[in-house]
């Protein structure tokens, strides 16, 4: 398994590199660069400021220069506040992850209960109930939500607030009950919920009814076992693993879901800035928010994984 | 002293009140405003009315988008130069006159400054005030001001507004010589070689190429702010973080968290009016609708600018005393190539210009916050015309239009092709759009829209790749002079749009020789007349305005549009202070 | 990274006993018997005929999208007989924007399942029948393309090619498809690819030869069919998938340019001004759920007919 692990890692590095190499053509091709100015500037000032950013090199020297300085962790500054990129990422991936984590753990315990429900009450009320749900939260886009709970909780009723977000800024504060402001966390991470949990609540029903058909969940039922035991002891915990198989790809929805979702509620995290480095060509930012969202996708996966190994034990990797 | 006669540069003087930071546009030449009347100050916030509250209540939360810079030098928009005059002074200083008008004062400067001239260069000796100091406690030294304004002009450094100093401007001796230079081996030399020394602490020489009216105006810039050489040094980029940071204004940064917000707290060290407030909480918002829910909702923000479509919401929801539009010194135009064969026809522009109801057109984008513009030179400046003088000649004149361009040879707008329309892609552009695609539909000429971002706009712009473009002018400083040279003159810089016309250039030709401010300000006055009757390049439709909403709790907030710069009064936000119950 | 999960994640997966029969007549039966997708179906004709021919002829079709009426009354008002949705504000009929703006959702959701399908098919097989190596730099390719942050990548792809003068993609709305497809064909590929390797060797086509099928028989009753079928599915959810993210898209300011009418575009428009006039907001905002809604049942029911795994 180390061996495995290991490989992946491996193989990572020229997906990171391919990533980084198409990225950076695309880039450039974009036409317009993050010195454009909106007015006239002299000559001397522009090739001033390209001298400043590196950005006189010919492009395969900038790229080259790059991946150089990549290979030791530095990814370059922002022009927007020369601030170092990975300063930047650190603090704004610091608010998107606390946004994607509390989405997570919302959209796993509310899908995994509606689909557990649904399918134990299989054809049922409930059951119907649980399959609508699943299906019409895969179908409302999430700003679409957003912007219907902001008119009702938000402008309406004045329960919630919805400018920035709610959670710490820095890590310093984690620990700190006041830097927490639940008022503004709520709708975002609701947000940014909905869709996973709908995929939850497929998965599990879908698996928990497998789960039921099986052999020795007959056997379990014929031998006289309660069904509380049966249901608890035999199915939930078998038919978790396809859900587990599930964490790696909603991973990727969530990040999806940030960009538009941070944007929407002006929530300071990664999501958004990615966006506004595209449409200020950020080159440094568009590089580095790239690349890492790449990264952190591919460890999700591998994580999963490897999880899934730990879970069960009829899986090997060699 | 130059030939031109010494008492002329007086009233010249006062007239050239402030360069207005919006040039720094905020990353927006094209920013959406609001109304009308200048110096429309509501009630509410004028500054007079009540006491204020005790020391621990002088705390308010105001939203504006996040600065990218809190480096003078460095800085190129609004957002980063509006909190700059909170944290840093220069010699001089722009303040409101009591009439809406601009007053500049000594700041750093001990008075005024003294002026010797030989031949055409001129030499300003200033005094700095003995008792100014860094809010270390560090005295600000005549060496500050030669070390911010080396770092102005330094290559190395890229300031956006380094032309201030440049010539024509502000003509600081070597400044432009020093930005322009590439090799790395003369830096020290042209640096050593820059018309700004230290005479001791507390005298700074500067030497210019030529005496100018405007020495005060430009020298109250951020531009040309003080700069700490030793801890700049020291920290490099990171020397405007709370940490590091010294400052020599009314407040210092105490917090910044990125992308969220900053805070700033009074600069105990300031030798101008000590600040009222002791905290200001700086919520950076990028989207004024959100700012303006956000204030709607949040009773804690007490500032914001708001869209003009949401004037209409705040005033039917109980919030209309919080309402203040601050006029903007902006008109609003379409730019018309005038090299264009179509174009280049006057009764083209004339039917264009006939068949746009500018009323409707401010009422339905913009909700009635801008005000129709027959006019160039804006409300507010002196030898302004207003709309009397020429909406005779172009205004809305929706029976005229049909026959005006049959009289042109196009009736019915046949053999017009479709004409493009060049815009920053955004809500109310959208509509400006759909508004004139109507309209020109009514006599026959299509247009098709081109929507881009900025960038490509400006550069597309100065490549004179356009047919119709929506544009404008933003004055830099408040001087007839300003809207109208290098716009409209046949070898003008910024002529993009290739005006060309042997009345406008006499025009000029008379202004830049007149021997009063008088004939001066006639002159230009020609000048107007001529681009606005004959629509050479320009079609003026209104001239913006910003609205704003502010708490009725916060006194102090003079608004004074041409020094503002993205908040209402933030050019003397020590005046600000909460108000007692 | 795509915001379409693989079809087999959305499965609701229904273990149910069938007979034998013809392989299609069978699927049909299915589709037909699952309640949901037939409303799906039905309700989106409707939509469909209103968008494609209400907008253009009778009583539906008083305003276009374009119209504007500045006069202060006219301008955000709420549903009324004369604007059944209201107006904007430069007077326009909401009625109207919707319709086109549905129309055009539409021919993004096609246009991009149509190309997502052909890229997705073509370089599959290239995957499938190329031999190792090309096997190999297929699937790292779709490695690579699978770890994009697809907006981005989406966003990159369109500042690149908006207002260029290239054939065809001068078209913004086949640009857009062009951006989104770029990013969604991966979860095709692999599909067509697993299906093509693994076919020829199935069970069932086996024995179907075994017991003396004919090789046609063998290849129209067995192989298309069970190729197809996931494909089907997979190309119907990319429909709802597409139509998600232009709208996403335009919803920020950056998807499908102007004259054209987005959905996306009219929920925020009407976001802006949804304390005046909240109707702006929700009618553009119920035609995309719907037609989200209708896209997923239809999906869900071709799914349960046509996916031989979920049997």
């Amino acid at each position: 398994m180390l061996a495995y692990t290991i490989r992946r890692i491996i193989i990572l590095v020229p997906v990171l590199w391919a990533v980084a190499t198409i990225t950076f053509i695309l880039m450039h091709a974009v036409p317009g660069g993050p010195l454009t100015p909106e007015k006239d500037r002299p000559p001397a000032l522009q090739e001033a400021l390209e001298r400043r950013y590196g950005l006189d090199q010919p492009l395969w020297r900038q790229y080259t220069t790059y991946l150089t300085n990549l290979l030791q962790g530095d990814l370059g500054i922002t022009f927007k506040g020369d601030r170092e990129v990975t300063d930047v990422i650190r603090d704004k991936f610091f608010v998107t992850a606390q946004v994607g984590i509390l989405g997570f753990v919302l959209a796993i315990s509310v899908g995994m209960t509606l689909g557990t429900l649904s399918a134990l009450n299989h054809n049922g009320p409930l059951d119907y109930i649980g399959v609508f749900f699943a299906t019409a939260a895969a179908s409302v886009p999430n700003f679409i939500l957003g912007a219907f709970l902001t008119i009702i909780l938000a402008v309406n009723l004045g329960w919630l607030d919805i400018v920035g977000w709610g959670g710490p800024n820095t890590w310093s504060e984690l620990f700190d009950p006041a830097a927490y402001d639940w008022r503004k966390m709520l709708l975002p991470v609701i947000a940014i919920s909905v869709l996973p949990a709908s995929f939850f609540a497929r998965v599990t029903r879908a698996s928990v009814l497998e789960v039921l058909n099986q052999d020795y969940i007959r056997t379990a039922r014929a031998k006289g076992l309660a069904e509380r035991k049966v249901v608890w002891g035999h199915t939930i915990k078998n038919a978790l693993i396809p859900v587990l198989t599930l964490t790696g790809p909603i991973f990727a929805v969530m990040i999806s879901g940030s960009f538009i979702v941070e944007t929407m509620f002006f929530i300071p995290g990664l999501g958004a800035e990615s966006i506004k480095a595209i449409v200020a060509r950020d080159y440094g930012m568009i590089m580095g928010t790239t690349l890492f969202f790449a990264f952190v996708v591919a460890i999700a996966n591998l994580a999963v994984d490897l999880l899934y190994a730990v879970a069960d034990p009829r899986i090997r990797y060699s | 002293m130059s030939t031109r006669s010494k008492w002329f540069l007086l009233p010249m003087a006062a007239l050239t009140a402030g360069l207005i930071f919006a040039a720094a546009c905020g990353g927006d030449d094209d920013d959406e405003g609001g109304d009308t009347t200048p110096g429309a100050t509501s009630e509410a916030t004028s500054g007079s009315g009540g006491g204020q509250a005790p020391a621990d209540q002088q705390k308010i939360r105001i939203a504006q988008p996040e600065p990218q810079f809190l480096d003078p030098q460095k800085s190129n928009f609004e957002q980063d130069i509006g909190l700059e005059r909170f944290l840093f002074r220069g010699l001089y200083n722009l303040t409101d006159d009591g009439e809406g008008g601009v007053e500049v004062v000594a700041m750093m400067a001990d008075g005024e400054p003294v002026v010797t001239t030989e031949g055409e260069t001129a030499v300003y000796t200033v005094k700095i005030r003995a008792d100014a100091e860094w809010s270390d406690g560090v005295p600000v030294t005549a060496a500050n001001f030669v070390y911010g304004l080396t770092r102005a002009c330094d290559p190395d450094i890229a300031s956006p507004y380094q032309y201030l100093l440049g010539a024509g401007l502000g003509d600081l001796v070597g400044c432009d010589a020093l930005a322009q230079n590439t090799d790395p081996a003369q830096a020290d030399a042209l640096k050593a070689a820059l018309g700004a020394k230290a005479i001791d602490d507390k005298t700074l020489e500067l030497t210019l190429a030529k005496e100018i009216p405007t020495f005060k105006t430009i020298f109250a810039l951020w531009t040309t702010f003080p700069a700490r050489q030793d801890v700049i040094e020291e920290h490099a980029d990171a020397w405007t973080l709370p940490e590091n940071i010294v400052t020599n204004g009314p407040f210092t940064l105490s917090e910044f968290a990125v992308g969220d917000h900053l805070t700033l707290v009074p600069n105990a060290s300031f030798v101008g009016t000590a600040p009222v407030l002791q905290e200001i909480y700086v919520q950076f918002v990028d989207d004024l609708s959100a700012a303006f829910r956000a204030f709607q909702n949040d009773e804690e923000l007490q500032m914001t600018e708001v869209l003009a479509t949401d004037v209409a919401v705040a005033e039917s929801s109980g919030l209309s005393d919080n309402v203040l539009v601050v006029p903007s010194a902006r008109i609003t135009t379409i730019e018309a190539q005038m090299t264009d064969p179509v174009l280049s026809n006057f009764g083209v522009r004339l039917a264009i210009s006939q068949v746009i109801d500018r009323q409707a057109l401010v009422d339905s984008v913009f909700d009635g916050v801008h005000a129709p513009a027959y006019y160039w030179v804006v409300e507010g400046l002196v030898g302004h015309q207003g709309n009397e003088a020429f909406e005779g000649v172009i205004g809305y004149a929706p029976d005229k239009a049909a026959q005006t361009l049959a009289d042109a040879g196009f009736p019915d707008g046949e053999g017009i092709p479709t004409l493009r329309w060049t815009a920053r892609d955004n809500e109310q552009k959208r509509n400006e759009f759909a508004f004139v695609q109507a309209a020109l539909a009514e006599i026959g000429i299509e247009i098709e829209a081109e929507f881009v971002d900025a960038a490509t706009r400006s550069t597309m712009f100065n490549a004179e790749d356009f047919q119709l473009f929506p544009g404008g002018w933003q004055l830099d400083y408040p001087d007839i002079e300003n809207p109208l040279v290098g716009l409209f003159n046949t070898d003008g810089g910024n002529n993009k749009y290739n005006c060309s016309d042997p009345d406008v250039d006499a025009a000029f030709e008379a202004a830049f020789t007149a021997t009063s401010e008088e004939a001066r300000i006639a002159a230009y006055q020609e000048v107007e007349k001529n681009i606005v009757e004959k629509l050479c390049g320009i079609i003026p439709l209104y001239q913006d305005a910003r609205p704003f909403v502010v708490s009725t709790s916060i006194g102090g907030v003079v608004a004074n549009g041409t020094i503002d710069a993205g908040l209402p009064g933030n050019y003397a936000p020590e005046n600000w202070f909460v108000k007692a119950d | 990274m795509a915001t379409t999960l693989p079809a087999d994640y959305l499965a609701v997966g229904d273990v149910a006993e069938t007979k034998y029969r013809g392989l299609w007549s069978d699927a049909w039966r299915r589709l037909i018997r699952n309640r949901l997708s037939v409303i799906g179906a039905v309700v989106l004709t409707g939509i469909l005929l209103l968008a494609f021919v209400g907008a253009f002829v009778g009583p539906t079709a008083r305003y276009t999208a374009q119209e504007i009426d500045t006069s202060a009354d006219q301008r955000q008002t709420g549903p009324s007989a004369e604007h059944w949705f209201g107006t904007d504000q430069l007077g326009r009929d909401i009625f109207a924007r919707v319709l086109e703006g549905i129309r055009v959702s539409i021919e993004i959701g096609l246009g991009t399942a149509t190309l997502v399908l052909l890229i997705g098919v073509v370089v599959g097989s290239a995957a499938a029948f190329g031999g190792k190596m090309s096997d190999n730099l297929v699937m790292r390719f779709t490695d690579v393309m699978f770890s994009f942050p697809d907006i981005l990548l989406i966003l990159l792809i369109r500042e690149i090619l908006i207002n260029r003068e290239i054939p065809i993609l001068s078209n913004d709305r086949v640009l857009i498809i062009f951006a989104i497809s770029l990013t969604a064909w991966t979860t095709i590929a692999r599909l067509v690819r697993g299906q093509m390797l693994s076919l020829s060797e199935r069970d069932y086509v086996l024995a179907a030869r075994a017991l003396g099928a004919s090789s046609t028989s063998v290849v129209y009753k067995h192989m298309l069919p069970n190729t197809l079928g996931p494909v089907i599915v997979a190309v119907t959810f990319a429909i709802p998938a597409a139509i998600f993210a232009e709208a996403a898209l335009s919803f920020i300011g950056l998807g499908i340019p102007p004259p054209a009418v987005s959905l996306g575009e009219l929920v925020k428009t009407g976001y802006v001004v949804i304390q005046r006039n909240a109707w702006a907001v929700v009618f553009p905002a119920a035609a995309i759920s719907i037609l989200m809604l209708c896209f997923t049942f239809i999906g869900d029911g071709l799914r349960d007919a046509l996916d031989p795994r979920t049997r």
